[in-house]
């Protein structure tokens, strides 16, 4: 065995060699490759990117209250009585309580505005929060990056850094139209590139009135001692309303949706990569078949010498493999490049464009890296084979 | 192998191709005994078999049926890998197009067979220039073949042949590309590897001046027959 493997490594270092005999059809393969491993990454990064983005959104130790047998705000409805059962509750049911014994508390609705950043662009769907003034401390990680909160009853808002820095006119002090009415910017907050900073915030009982929601609320948000408080939550959900309430963390809110829409990214890249890499595993073996008959009275020569077939099959299937190697690592490299920190925008759960930054991490490149080499491993076996059954009499006749 | 046997035993070996559907025969019962450290040419007209029955001999090509002994092997009933490996320690084969590898030097060229031997690389060294030096090319080691006159190449090629020590070399009209002064260059060469080295040598030659150095020449001829006729 360890002479077939020598006898493969001095083939394959022969193929080097003439390699520059075929640089252009080689080249093609690599070029190829690449493109596929660069699309995949591509989507593969767009959806970890989404991943990350709704992840870093959610925190275990907050509990959102959803009603109506939704597990999304989208849809959700509590009723005004269940909020005030709850809060008239005594009790430690796992909800943190501030100094006046109050539960640390936020009523929630959102609304979509239709948003035309400046004239003649295309509208984009913005999220305006309405929250109660406790909304901003019940957010892990959110940092009030500019200028203030805004007031009860006034016509403020907040903006998150991605709708700051995506949309003109959200500087601190200007004036928006949101809807039918005006409000004044008088922050800016960051969450790290969470989903949160592509949300606006306002005073709940303001967005009510401006948008015609007197009274609803679509989600209550808790602050939990710990995580596994959100069970005694939920017992206690049970006996406060005829509608049905149910509390999940806030981190699996948007892990699920992020789920959603990550696995839909990936249900479009995935099967447009693999359309592509069957084109590419196409060229790959006409590549590696004209490397076969470019190589005939070399291989012929050196199986006349007595090296196996073995080694003239696998020298020719390492030669289609290391050149999607080169392929994959172009693409990839390219992907990281091109795509690494881009900057983009989805529509997320609540119907309004989420922001977020494609991703090119480890598993991006070792998934769209493998199906580089699946190309050459596939596109090379034909040619490997049909390297093993050159005609050596023949070959070696045509020699001259 | 007794002293009785011949080295090379060939028995009722028949040979054929299909060409379009067509079955040709080449050899029907040819038979053929050549002794240890002969000198053989092998000619004829072409087409009649002379390169098909060296490739069987070489192992690169199998007979249809028969015999073909070669010292204690028996070709005829060798699979694919056993024939591979019984030509890296077998026999030498010399081409009329040299075949050398474009992309290699002539001492990478010539140190091909001893890569499929267990051999340290100052023994594998200390051997290609030592055959090298035999040929006459001492001190070109490093030259490519594109550089070199087709005289040198074709002595790059018998190096090759003969770096890993076979007792037997097999050469398909290996003057047939030379003019005469570099054609009679490496017939001196090959009489010399039988007459010095008592290497056992298998010509193929159109030429009747180079059929002159071997000890004796077979007429190939109406395929299956073979008529033998001392060298004057
Ligand atoms: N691989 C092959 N396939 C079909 N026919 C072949 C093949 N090799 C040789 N032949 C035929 O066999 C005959 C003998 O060929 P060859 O041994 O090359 O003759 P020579 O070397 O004496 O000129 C020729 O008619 C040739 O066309
Ligand atoms: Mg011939």
């Amino acid at each position: 065995m360890s002479n077939h493997i020598k006898q493969t490594f001095i083939m394959s270092r022969a193929n080097l060699f003439s390699l520059p005999r075929r640089l252009a059809i080689s080249t093609s393969m690599v070029l190829s490759v690449a493109l596929v491993v660069a699309v995949l990454a591509g989507f593969l990064a767009m959806s970890k990117g989404f991943e990350q983005a709704l992840e870093g959104a959610g925190s275990s130790d907050i509990a959102v209250v959803l009603g109506g047998g939704t597990n999304q705000e989208m849809g959700s409805d509590i009723p005004a009585d269940a909020i005030r059962n709850l809060q008239a509750m005594s009790g430690d049911f796992g909800v943190t309580r501030d100094a006046a014994g109050s539960l640390i508390a936020s009523r929630e609705i959102i609304v979509t505005i239709g948003f035309t950043p400046e004239a003649d662009t295309l509208p984009r769907t913005l999220a305006l929060r309405g929250m109660d003034a406790s909304g901003p401390l019940i957010r892990d990680g959110v940092t009030l990056s500019d200028g203030r909160l805004f007031r009860p009853s006034a016509r403020e808002i907040v903006v998150g850094a991605r709708i700051a820095a995506d949309f003109p006119g959200f500087e601190i002090g200007e004036t928006v139209r949101l809807g039918a009415l005006d409000w004044t910017v008088v922050g800016h907050f960051a969450s790290n590139g969470s989903a949160f900073e592509s949300e606006i915030w306002a005073d709940l009982e303001t967005t009510r009135a401006a948008f015609d929601r007197q009274g609803q609320v679509q989600s209550l948000r808790l602050r939990l001692h710990d995580a596994s408080s959100l069970s005694s939550l939920n017992v206690q959900l049970q006996n406060i309303s005829q509608t049905r309430l149910l509390a999940v963390s806030e981190a699996n809110l948007y892990a699920a949706q992020a789920g959603r829409t990550a696995d839909i990214i990936q249900l479009f890249g995935w099967p447009l990569a693999l359309l592509m890499a069957i084109g590419a595993t196409a060229g790959a073996l006409n590549t590696m078949m004209s490397s076969v008959a470019d190589r005939t009275v070399e291989i012929a020569t050196l199986r006349a010498l007595g090296f196996s077939r073995l080694s003239a099959c696998l020298a020719t299937w390492f030669e289609a493999i290391a050149l999607a190697c080169i392929g994959a690592v172009l693409g990839i490299l390219a992907s990281w490049l091109g795509f690494n920190g881009w900057q983009a925008s989805t529509v997320g759960a609540n119907n309004a464009s989420i922001g977020f930054q494609l991703s090119v991490t480890g598993d991006v490149m070792l998934n769209a890296g493998l199906l580089g080499l699946a190309i050459g491993a596939l596109g090379g076996a034909i040619p490997a084979f049909a390297a093993t059954r050159l005609p050596l009499t023949a070959a070696l006749r045509a020699s001259g | 192998m007794t002293n009785t046997q011949p080295y090379i035993s060939i028995r009722h070996l028949q040979k054929g191709y299909k060409i379009g559907g067509e079955a040709i025969s080449i050899f029907d019962g040819l038979d053929l005994d050549i002794p240890n450290g002969d000198f053989v040419a092998i000619m004829g007209p072409s087409g009649s078999g002379k390169s098909t029955l060296l490739n069987m001999l070489a192992g690169i090509d199998r007979p249809d049926a028969g015999e073909l002994r070669i010292g204690n092997s028996y070709l005829n009933q060798m699979g694919e890998g056993a024939r591979a490996s019984w030509r890296a320690h077998n026999m030498g084969i010399v081409f009329q197009f040299y075949n050398l590898l474009p992309m290699l030097n002539a001492a990478e060229n010539v140190e091909l067979p001893l890569l499929l031997k267990p051999l340290s690389a100052k023994d594998r060294r200390d051997r290609v220039r030592k055959v090298l030096d035999l040929v006459g090319l001492s001190g070109r080691e490093r030259q490519y073949p594109s550089m070199m006159s087709g005289g040198q190449q074709q002595r790059v090629g018998i190096a090759r042949a003969i770096v890993s020590d076979p007792g037997l070399l097999l050469c398909d009209e290996p003057t047939g590309d030379l003019d005469r002064k570099s054609a009679d260059d490496v017939l001196q060469m090959l009489r010399f590897l039988n007459q010095e080295l008592g290497k056992t040598i298998i010509m193929v030659t159109h030429d009747p001046e180079a059929a002159k150095y071997a000890k004796r020449v077979l007429h190939l001829d109406k395929g299956n027959f073979v008529e033998e006729k001392r060298a004057a």
